[in-house]
This record gives structure tokens, C-alpha cells and sequence, in this order.
């Protein structure tokens, strides 16, 4: 309850801060891109603190607990997607003048089409990145109060959405920032606060650490999505009801919702498809995503999609738009690397906690709670108490940063790309994408964060990234060839998915590049729209619309801005 | 006395705009001076040449460093400060690296547009 209560001023300052951003709101542009007129630095808060999302913020830790070290490549990826960005697409992307990317589209290549089919993969990018931001939303409450997943999932969005549809992109900006620096607050503290509060024993053991094997002491585990764990050696399970019975050597399915207590001493069941935290292969730097034969090939996979990714993220571009010139824009993507990299020398130390304190989380699939998880471990008393409210603060801030920035991209595809309109309907597309969002969550509960947050990424880095790259930087794009690579490159990137998702378990190095398919859909995607673009003859005005990106802030005149 | 009622005074033509939305302009074929054309044809050559660069630096941090782990497993064994050696390399070297790569790129692209 201490944890509720620690929600209650976040959520008002939130929607109080929102508020700030009603006023003078009389156009798309200053719902959108707040007018244009946020300075680097607040900016480059702003772009922080929306992007450091759930996965920032609670997967990485919880990806590092369950599969091992190599995890912490994910925020190096986050993180040198600003660096990309940075070179490649900030400053001229700003002076095309366009509101959004599929605005940036039509103003660089004149098709209608284009921006159609862009709005489309701005709104399953958004919908693959949306949709776990509230799924985590409700884990996290329902781990550190006794409230059901659903509220959680519900409360996120209802917040986000009434600051949003009221605010635009002014009050997102404020309570992006404002969020950056409370996430920063209460992500180092709670780190340095629990390492001094473990004591040297545990800081010993998460520098060492062994392959979880026993049960330490009596360990309850509640499990919110069924598993089958296979018991190697049988161990004395007490039922919530508090029947005692020992479980046989074999495969035990355990339904959703149980909750179960595991004897000291026993030895751990493993779990189906993934291997004990601390095992050998557990403390590797490198990422291991599929069996581990791998683990150069995956861990290059993902840095492909988190990197290059990031560039097509269609929330981050929208950020950059309410920069007033180009110059300012290129500033706020390199204040952003450094910003960003303060936070992420964090999430290791968590990880590094969670495999000493918290390894029975890997049994029943939360290892996303692991973060919120650790203070309780540590301390039973108000530090502990106090810990976990600052931290499931932080978390929330996380969820409500981000998922504000992609509802109002996803109101921006529908209200602004696909049926333009004007701020109305902005507004009531924003709570529609709230309320369509949702449901999903509802039922997304057994998926990790980290996992689905990349298959954002890889879309946008098979889609947007070779548009924005090549039309930035070569004038021989045609509309042809940016439509045909940007269709084959959603294609490829979500059929992949799918396959990963639904289909047949593929062996080998090919089942790494189906779960993580950026190496492949990326350069496919770049392929075709040269390929396609050589085949034909760019516009007579091509060479101008690109050139027109490049001309420093200096030389435009009034009716370049 | 009755207050006037209060009415909105638009043209016909503003009423009409307002009623369609007024989300974006028509799309207008891209327009640039022979003068500035010049200088940007100039600023692209440049600035691309930078990036190619400054890209090539990005590439060396994230190919360099998980071929470098990978090929030399002894870097878990070894130990900075207690900690393993190869947790440094992935957690905390590459921030420095890339915020040190970002202002590099930033100063190098603003001297260029400030016309070298």
C-alpha cells in the first residue's frame, strides 16, 4: 500500500504539469510539436525521459537475471541509437519541416502512397512498443501491492491518456522532462542505497556468481502465467492453503495464479526454454538468444535492431521536430548520448543484485519485477519499504514518459496522416489509441518487455531507417524504390516475427535470425529501395528537396523554416 | 437589457477551411536559390564525408568491443576493482566512448556549416 500511495503524487504532478501545456493550444503544430520552440537541453530531457522506457527501466535488469550479463548490450544499442541518429538523420530531418515521419515522406518524395503506408508502420511500431509499456505497468503493481494486473494496465492508460488528449506535445514535453531527472533520482539512489544496504557478503556473491541450484531458504514464488518446470530431484512444495506434498522427478505444469512454497534446500526445478541464472554460460558478456551457439551472431543482431532502430522510432523523430532550427536539433541528439549514458551504468548493478537476491523470479517468468523485487530482500524494515515506493515510482514515471510519446504518434498517424483532421480529432484519437491499447496488455502478461520492445525496434529499423537514411543522404531515391523497400522491409521484419511467435522452433544460427531478423530485413529493406530507384528516374525537383536539408540554419530564408 | 449575444466573425472561405481541418498545406515542389543551392550542394559533400567518419568510429565501438569479448574469454576471469573485466568493457566503457564520439561529431558539424 506504501507503494500505492507512493503513485498518488506522481500521477497528479503528471497530469498538473500536463495541464501547464493547455494553454495557447490552437493548432496541429503546437499539439504535435509544441510549437516548435524547446530548447536543447530541456528538449534532450524531454527525449530521455521518454525514452527510457519499462525495458530501460525494469526489462534490462530483468533480462540480465534471466539471461545473463550479455543483456547489458541492450542499453549500449538504446543508447548508440542517438549516436546514429546524431550523424545521420537529426538536423536535416528537422529542416525538411515535416511534422512527422510520414510527413517527412511526402515532403521529400511527393507521394501520397508513401505517406499512407508509413502511418501504417508508425502505428505497429508504436502498438509492438505501446502495448508492453502498460503490460509492465501492471506487473510491477501487482508485484508490490495485492492489486490485480489489470488495474495497473488500466490506471497507465487512463493517465496518459486524459494528460495528452488535453496537453499535446507541450505537455509531454514538460512532463517528459520532469520525468527524466525523477527517473534519474530514483533509479541511481535506490542502486547506491541497496548496494550499502546488501553489506559485503552480497556484493562478494554478485561479482562471483554460481549457478543458482538450491533453495537457499524457504522461497515463495507466485506465478502469473502457467509454466512447466521440469524437477530434477524432488522438492517439498507447502500450497498457499497450506498442504504440503513433494514433487516427483519430471515434467509439473503450474497454472497461472498459483502460488507456491519451495523448502529450504531443495533443488531447483528448471524451467522450459530458458537455463538457471549463474549457469556457466550466465555471466558471459555476450548475448546468448537461442540455445547458446550463437552468441556473437545474436548479440550483433540485436545491437543491429536496437541501433539502427532507434533512428526509425517514430515517437524519438516527433521529439526532435519541436526544436527550432536544425543546429538545435543536432545539439539535443548529442546532449541525449551523454544523458542517456548516466542512466545506463545502472541497470548491471540491478541485474548483478537480482542474481544474488532475487533468482527464484526466473521459475515463474517475472524476472521483469526483479528491480521492484530487490528492496524487500535486502531489508524488511521502512528502508526496504521506502526503496520499493521510490522505485515503483520510477517505473511508473518510465511507463507514463513513454507511453505518452506513442500515443500521441499514433493520434499523429491516424488524425494527421491517415484522416486528417484537425486538433478534435487529435484529441479523440488519442483516446481511442488509448482504449484499443489496452486490451492487449490485458493478455500480453507472459511476455518479456526487452523482447517485444525489440521487435519494435527491428520494424522501425527495417522501415524507417533505410527511408530516412537514403532520403536524407541520396537523391536517386524515387518514390518507387522508398515505397517498395519500405514494404518489403515491414514484411520481412513482421513475418519473421510472426514465425517467432507462432511458428515451428527453427535450430541453429537460422533460429537466431528469425528471433532477432534485423541483419537480414535491414539490408533487405536498403536492397530494394536502391534496386528499385536505380531502375527508374528520380523527379526533376529531387536534387533540390535534398539539398534543401543540408542548407544550414543561417541561409534559410522565410520560406525555407 | 439582454447581453448581445456573442458570434464568431469568420469569412465564409475561413469557415469552409476550418470545417475540412486544416491538418497540412498542399504539397509544393521544393524550391531553392542558385546561390544557396550551391552552398548546400557543398555542405552535403562535406558534412557526408563527416559522417562517414564519425560512423566508422560508432562501428569500431559496438563491432570492436563484443568481437574483442568474445575472442578473449580470459577478460571474465580477470578482475578491475573486484569486478569481472569483461562487465566493465560492456557496462560502463562504451557510454564515455559514445558520448566522447557524439561531441566530436556535433563540434565537426557546426564548424562545417559555420563555413569551415
Amino acid at each position: 500500500m506504501v507503494a500505492f500511495a507512493a503513485l498518488v503524487p506522481l500521477l497528479l504532478a503528471t497530469l498538473a504539469i500536463g495541464l501547464r501545456g493547455v494553454a495557447a493550444m490552437r493548432t496541429t503544430s503546437d499539439f504535435l510539436v509544441a510549437s516548435r520552440r524547446v530548447s536543447p537541453l530541456l528538449n534532450s530531457a524531454a527525449v530521455s525521459g521518454e525514452y527510457l522506457s519499462a525495458a530501460s527501466f525494469l526489462g534490462v535488469a530483468g533480462l540480465m537475471l534471466k539471461d545473463g550479463a550479455g543483456a547489458l548490450w541492450y542499453p549500449v544499442g538504446f543508447a548508440a541509437g542517438y549516436l546514429a541518429m546524431l550523424v545521420l538523420v537529426a538536423a536535416p530531418m528537422r529542416r525538411s519541416g515535416a511534422l512527422t515521419v510520414p510527413d517527412f515522406a511526402e515532403a521529400r518524395l511527393g507521394s501520397p502512397w508513401l505517406r499512407r503506408l508509413s502511418a501504417v508502420v508508425v502505428l505497429v511500431v508504436a502498438g509492438l512498443y505501446l502495448v508492453p509499456q502498460l503490460r509492465t505497468a501492471g506487473l510491477v503493481l501487482s508485484a508490490v501491492s495485492p492489486t490485480p494486473y489489470w488495474v495497473g494496465v488500466v490506471i497507465a492508460g487512463a493517465v496518459v491518456a486524459t494528460a495528452l488528449a488535453l496537453g499535446g506535445m507541450r505537455a509531454a514535453t514538460y512532463v517528459q522532462a520532469f520525468q527524466f531527472c525523477l527517473k534519474l533520482v530514483l533509479f541511481i539512489v535506490p542502486a547506491l542505497w541497496l548496494l550499502a544496504l546488501a553489506g559485503p557478503d552480497v556484493r562478494a556473491q554478485a561479482v562471483e556468481p554460481g549457478e543458482y541450484t538450491r533453495f537457499e531458504h524457504d522461497t515463495t514464488v507466485s506465478f502469473r502465467t502457467g509454466v512447466v518446470l521440469r524437477v530434477e530431484e524432488p522438492v517439498v512444495i507447502t500450497e498457499r492453503d497450506g498442504t504440503r506434498w513433494k514433487a516427483a522427478e519430471g515434467e509439473h505444469r503450474v497454472g497461472a495464479g498459483r502460488t507456491l512454497v519451495f523448502e529450504e534446500g531443495g533443488r531447483v526445478p528448471s524451467v522450459l526454454g530458458s537455463a538457471p541464472p549463474g549457469g556457466p554460460d550466465w555471466h558471459r558478456p555476450l548475448l546468448a538468444t537461442v540455445g547458446d551457439g550463437y552468441p556473437l551472431l545474436s548479440t550483433l543482431s540485436v545491437l543491429t535492431a536496437t541501433v539502427l532502430g532507434t533512428m526509425g522510432l517514430p515517437h524519438v523523430i516527433m521529439r526532435f521536430h519541436t526544436s527550432p532550427d536544425g543546429r538545435s536539433a543536432r545539439r539535443t541528439a548529442a546532449i541525449t548520448v551523454a544523458l542517456l549514458g548516466v542512466f545506463y551504468l545502472f541497470p548491471g548493478v540491478y541485474g548483478a543484485l537480482s542474481r544474488v537476491l532475487v533468482p527464484h523470479l526466473y521459475l515463474s517468468g517475472a524476472t521483469d519485477t526483479a528491480v521492484v523485487a530487490l528492496p524487500a530482500q535486502v531489508d524488511q524494515g521502512w528502508q526496504g519499504t521506502l526503496l520499493t515506493a521510490l522505485l515503483t515510482a520510477g517505473a511508473f514515471a518510465a511507463f507514463l514518459a513513454t507511453s505518452m510519446g506513442l500515443l500521441l504518434v499514433v493520434a499523429g498517424a491516424v488524425a494527421h496522416d491517415l484522416l486528417p483532421g484537425g486538433l478534435r480529432r487529435l484529441r479523440a484519437a488519442v483516446l481511442g489509441a488509448a482504449a484499443v491499447a489496452v486490451p492487449p496488455a490485458l493478455y500480453a502478461a507472459g511476455i518479456d518487455a526487452g523482447i517485444l520492445v525489440t521487435w519494435g525496434f527491428t520494424v522501425a529499423a527495417s522501415t524507417f531507417c533505410p527511408l530516412l537514411v537514403l532520403g536524407i543522404w541520396w537523391r536517386r531515391l524515387t518514390p518507387a524504390g522508398a515505397l517498395a523497400g519500405v514494404a518489403a522491409g515491414l514484411a520481412a521484419s513482421s513475418g519473421a516475427i510472426a514465425v517467432a511467435l507462432f511458428g515451428p522452433d527453427v535450430p541453429g544460427w537460422a533460429g537466431v535470425l528469425v528471433a532477432q531478423p534485423a541483419p537480414w530485413t535491414v539490408p533487405l529493406a536498403f536492397a530494394v529501395m536502391v534496386a528499385v530507384s536505380l531502375a527508374g528516374r528520380p523527379p526533376a525537383w529531387a536534387r533540390t528537396a535534398v539539398l534543401r536539408l543540408h542548407l544550414d540554419d543561417d541561409h534559410r530564408g522565410p520560406s525555407l523554416r | 437589457m439582454d447581453r448581445p449575444r456573442r458570434v464568431a466573425v469568420t469569412s465564409p472561405q475561413t469557415r469552409l477551411a476550418h470545417a475540412r481541418g486544416r491538418a497540412r498545406g498542399r504539397w509544393r515542389v521544393a524550391r531553392l536559390d542558385p546561390a544557396d543551392a550551391e552552398r548546400a550542394e557543398h555542405l552535403l559533400r562535406r558534412q557526408r564525408r563527416q559522417a562517414v567518419a564519425a560512423l566508422l568510429l560508432t562501428g569500431l565501438v559496438l563491432v570492436g568491443l563484443p568481437v574483442l569479448l568474445w575472442s578473449r574469454p580470459d577478460l571474465d576471469a580477470a578482475r578491475l576493482l573486484g569486478v569481472p573485466a569483461s562487465w566493465i568493457i560492456i557496462g560502463a566503457v562504451p557510454y564515455p566512448a559514445m558520448a566522447a564520439v557524439g561531441l566530436w561529431q556535433l563540434l565537426r558539424a557546426e564548424r562545417i556549416e559555420r563555413g569551415r
